[in-house]
């Protein structure tokens, strides 16, 4: 073998190769392997606090003057979502006390509600929603209308309704809503034969908090909490299955706090990664 | 999210008495409060104010130290000045803290209204 190939290709530089280590005898413990750095510690707020905890939210109270109440002058109250995707009008009095109605369509308040019908002839309203003392319009689908023409429009269309003194939903739609176990029955059966199933996944949980009249509150957990895509699962995904399943289903609410819980957002920093 | 310079609490306690100079919690990393008036004794309020200029993903009051007793607050009243806009208020109510629990205290600017 040359010696220019052994230089090379036996990793040394063409010297003697050192001595193998001598072989460890039988009777010696072998040796401790090297400790191994401590991982640094994240959040140690150096006086023995846990460094995760649970993130809890406490009620938030309005105060008395914001509250609505009752005048002889109609008062309504437009507030834009923070998408720009709807406008929710807050009345000082019940438009459709304790229930809810919800039309997507112009089609859908035929024998329902007239006030309704009339807010579709709004430019640029795509959804209507009635609840207790207040009313959702969307968005249409491509419609830039500016939200306070619009609001003026139909603030003269509610004002018009409740100087009428009918009622805002015909008796026909409200008898027929089920009972509140009815529906807490089947929208439990949705979550647990549909919804749930297909989100476990992303480790997440639809829960069913409660059910008012007819508008059904929920909470999202475990990866849906905090989730920024979780509104369009909730729109895209969750609406639809209950109301195909409970069609008379008015409101359907989002009651999650996603601040709150164990870890929101915020995950522990990985080893090493300062603050 | 608007950029928040800083927040103020007034936090009332209720029965059982707080940590005498609690901290809070910015995007998961503990920060002493700027200024402390007050107490947290029962039935006192404590007025605290954190300085953040950042975006706050996560604000919390830190609860009591492990091993300490709950907190009982009563309500807070905290008031958020962010950057180029108005300070706003918002009231919670009763909550209790205990050696495991942080209170979520980033509440985002309500959406404006206007009369139709």
């Amino acid at each position: 073998m040359p010696s220019w190939f052994k230089k090379v290709f036996s990793g040394g530089d063409g010297r003697a190769p050192e001595p193998a280590p001598a072989p460890i005898p039988a009777s010696r413990p072998a040796p401790a392997p090297a400790p191994r750095p401590a991982a640094p510690k994240a959040f140690d707020f150096g006086d023995g606090r846990p460094k995760i905890r649970k993130v809890i939210s406490a009620p938030i109270i309005v105060p008395e003057e914001e509250r609505s109440s009752y005048s002889a002058e109609i008062r309504i109250k437009a507030q834009v979502d923070k998408d720009g995707r709807s406008c929710r009008f807050m009345l000082d009095r019940p438009i459709f006390e304790g229930l809810s109605a919800w039309f997507p369509e112009k089609r859908w308040t035929k024998d329902a509600s007239l006030l309704a019908e009339k807010l579709f002839g709004v430019a640029g309203v795509g959804t209507v929603l009635l609840h207790d003392t207040t009313i959702t319009i969307a968005r249409a689908e491509g419609n830039n209308r500016g939200w306070k023409d619009i609001a003026t429009e139909a603030g003269v269309l509610i004002r018009e309704d409740l100087k009428s003194g009918a009622p805002a939903v015909s008796d026909a739609f409200r008898t027929g809503i089920p009972p509140e176990a009815e529906i807490r029955r089947r929208i439990q059966t949705v979550l647990d034969l549909e919804i749930n199933p297909g989100i476990a996944s992303h480790s997440g949980v639809v829960t069913l908090e409660r059910v008012e009249g007819n508008s059904v509150y929920l909470t999202m957990g475990g990866g849906c909490q905090g989730c920024a895509a979780s509104s369009i699962t909730l729109r895209q995904g969750i609406h639809t299955a209950f109301r195909r399943a409970v069609p008379e289903v008015g409101a359907i609410y989002d009651e999650t706090d996603h601040k709150s819980g164990s870890n929101p957002y915020f995950k522990e920093l990985p080893a090493g990664m300062m603050a | 999210m608007p950029k928040l310079d800083s927040f103020t609490l007034e936090i009332k306690t209720g029965a059982r008495p707080g940590p005498e100079k609690p901290i809070f919690n910015i995007n998961g990393f503990p920060l002493e409060f700027e200024a402390l008036e007050g107490a947290t004794a029962p039935g006192e309020t404590l007025k605290a104010v954190g300085n953040v200029f950042s975006f706050p993903h996560a604000l919390a009051l830190i609860g009591p130290a492990e091993g300490s007793a709950p907190w009982d607050i009563e309500s807070v009243r905290a008031t958020y000045q962010c950057a180029n806009s108005e300070p706003y208020t918002v009231m919670m109510g009763a909550v209790t803290l205990d050696d495991e629990s942080n209170l979520n205290v980033w509440h985002e600017p309500p959406p404006p209204t206007f009369d139709v």
